[in-house]
């Protein structure tokens, strides 16, 4: 906090455990933070330099990334086209610029979409048990019974191309994971006394599970997300590069990487390249942030994982 | 150790039944009208009533769905596959023809995995925050951002560039001709192995840091043996466990990992079969490769819970 408190003639322990208001709580843990892990910080700033990118691709693009030029057919990197064009005359960074666009909604909402309905799931198993967390439980284990990439596969095919599909796609793969975090921690809370003592004062089932228990999953629902993101970009560009992520012409790095291979035996180096080059720095960046955003909101579980 | 394996067998076997319930859901019901999957939406529009209602019955899409479940669950149990529709030859023989290959890539990648991931593990559990410890960390993280299939075609061209040289991409089996099957599995077994070392190498430093603070390691320091003997022959046994079952669970994901590797590569194995029906939309070939995978991989988590079984006492007798 930067207010300094009013000398109360308090013993300084005293004044330290007034419980500070939560976003003086949150800034103060980040700076803190930031001095203990400056990587993280740094991780950070890229990550959002992306999402920016991603958000101002129109204004960023220095080409229209759909416009083919025929005169400017597969050529290398030169001042006019940095990052050289493809196939068809497209221009390759604008494209790359467009991607991050795709590749990023797909996988913010598709952690969402996905985390949220396993953290409620988990949520009502960890909280109700018995013959309901049961069947849970094997339904969730079929669900794990896929890899991830195969499940994603299926269900991208079988729903039919779009953005929608992909999301959706990649959720269900994302759901067993929540489900697994929040039940285990809604398991350990149900039997805390302060939930006890709600349940003694006549609180219902669902007051009970939203507004005492819910509010504790906050924190492992966001270290979940986040750490998640990167695995998700990377579900994405596979099934664009196997021909069943976004359709085409949609810039998507995956689709990117999928068209070099098409154009021939030797795929032209530049268009191999970059898309792979924003794939994994986008991942770096998702994971450290995730790591970071661990530390942060729970210090205990550092290193491990 | 029987009633424990007999225990985890019909657990398997539960999940196995789960998952073809599941499969079958996503590939029969969800898109539909599976001809629209076959033909496309164009050429379903180009199809008369007649045509339609002929491949209905041809296909037996048109009986009870639980009929269809059942007549499925019957073909698989006597071994038959199914054709593609794009292709003479069966599903069956495609497995048994690509399988070989991508179980070998597989096989291959698990070894390189433990030989990259468990020095890695030694060296920054040993010596934690060292330069060693922090190079280590770097790797595995870099691993895990870059995706397997960009590193092969990286490799693919970087050959090529600099040798001229490009992997044969068709084969005899590993029996007759051993030194062409290793050119075509090598460069995927690599980018695989590379990828789940990152995975091996986190998991075996935590679970070796957490084993060297147990009592019997102190007792075996206590009575004078060497640091080194200590590791080799009293942490690392027991460290090793949870590796063995983070590699069964990595086993699967490599098999699905190997789709789009073995597309970058060009490999004929099981991942590029998968990948032309996805490529070609053929949803009964897809809906028993999708089943195929699941199976391996249920049937991975056995053995490897069973092998668990086999070297921790503690667990079989709970």
């Amino acid at each position: 906090m930067t207010m300094t408190a009013p000398d109360l003639g308090l013993p300084p322990r005293a004044l330290s455990q007034t419980p500070p208001t939560a976003a003086g709580g949150l800034a103060q843990g980040f700076a803190s933070f930031a001095r203990r892990s400056p990587m993280s910080v740094v991780w950070g700033v890229i990550a959002l330099a992306i999402v920016i990118t991603a958000v101002t691709a129109p204004v960023l693009a220095p080409y229209d990334p759909l416009r083919s030029n025929f005169r400017t057919m597969t050529k290398p990197p030169s001042p006019e086209h940095v990052f050289g064009t493809d196939q068809i005359g497209r221009d390759t960074l604008s494209r790359v610029i467009w991607g991050s666009r795709a590749s990023l909604t797909v996988a913010f909402f598709a952690v969402l979409l996905g985390t949220t309905v396993g953290a409620l799931w988990g949520l009502a198993c960890g909280f109700f048990g018995g013959r309901f967390d049961i069947a849970s439980q094997r339904a969730i284990e079929f669900m794990q019974s896929f890899p991830d990439l195969v499940l994603a596969m299926a269900i991208a095919m079988a729903l039919g191309a779009g953005t929608g599909t992909v999301i959706v796609a990649i959720a269900i793969t994302r759901i067993p994971f929540g489900g697994r975090v929040i039940r285990a921690v809604a398991l350990s809370l149900r039997e805390l006394p302060y939930v006890e003592a709600a349940r003694g004062l006549g609180a219902s089932n669902m007051r009970l599970m939203f507004r005492h228990i819910l509010p504790q999953c906050i924190a492992p629902f966001l270290i979940l997300a986040t750490t998640h993101l990167g695995v998700a970009i990377i579900i994405e560009a596979s099934l664009g590069f196997l021909g069943v992520g976004i359709p085409p012409p949609t810039p998507t790095w995956g689709n990117m990487l999928s068209d070099a291979l098409n154009s021939g035996l030797v795929p032209p180096w530049w268009l191999v390249l970059f898309p792979g080059l924003a794939i994994t720095l986008t991942v770096l960046a998702f994971n450290l942030l995730g790591d970071g955003i661990r530390d942060l909101l729970d210090p205990r579980l550092r290193g491990s994982v | 150790m029987f009633s424990y394996v007999m225990r985890r067998l019909m657990f398997g076997a539960l999940t196995v039944v789960g998952v073809s319930i599941v499969v079958f859901v996503l590939m029969r019901i969800l898109p539909g009208d599976p001809l629209v999957a076959i033909f496309g939406p164009e050429g379903y529009t180009k199809l008369t009533d007649q045509e339609r209602a002929h491949y209905m019955a041809e296909l037996g899409l048109g009986d009870p769905l639980f009929v269809q479940y059942l007549a499925w669950l019957g073909d698989i149990a006597r071994g038959d596959l199914g054709h593609s529709f794009f292709r003479s030859e069966s599903v069956a023989e495609m497995i048994l023809r690509r399988g070989p290959l991508t179980a070998q890539i597989a096989f291959l990648s698990v070894v390189l995995s433990w030989l990259v991931g468990i020095p890695i593990a030694i060296l920054s559990a040993l010596r934690p925050n060292t330069l060693a410890d922090h190079v280590a960390r770097l790797m595995s993280i870099l691993f895990l951002a870059v995706p397997g299939f960009w590193l092969g075609m990286l490799i693919v061209l970087t050959l090529l560039f600099a040798f001229g040289y490009r992997a044969p991409l068709t084969g005899a089996s590993i029996f007759t001709d051993p030194w062409t099957t290793l050119q075509m599995i090598i460069g995927p077994a690599i980018v695989l192995g590379l990828g789940q070392a990152a995975y091996i190498a986190r998991m075996a430093r935590s679970s070796l840091l957490e084993v060297v603070r147990e009592d019997y390691v102190r007792t075996a320091r206590a009575k004078g043996l060497n640091n080194r003997l200590v590791i080799a022959f009293h942490a690392l046994p027991n460290a090793l466990l949870p590796v063995i079952t983070l590699s069964g669970v990595l086993l699967g994901f490599v098999l699905a990992g190997s789709i789009p590797v073995e597309r970058a590569f060009g490999t004929p194995g099981l991942g590029y079969t998968m990948f032309i029906a996805v490529s070609e939309r053929d949803v009964f070939v897809m809906q028993n490769l999708v089943f195929l995978y699941a199976v391996v991989f249920v049937l991975l988590n056995i053995m490897v819970d069973i092998i668990i079984a086999w070297l921790d006492p503690r667990i079989r007798l709970r």
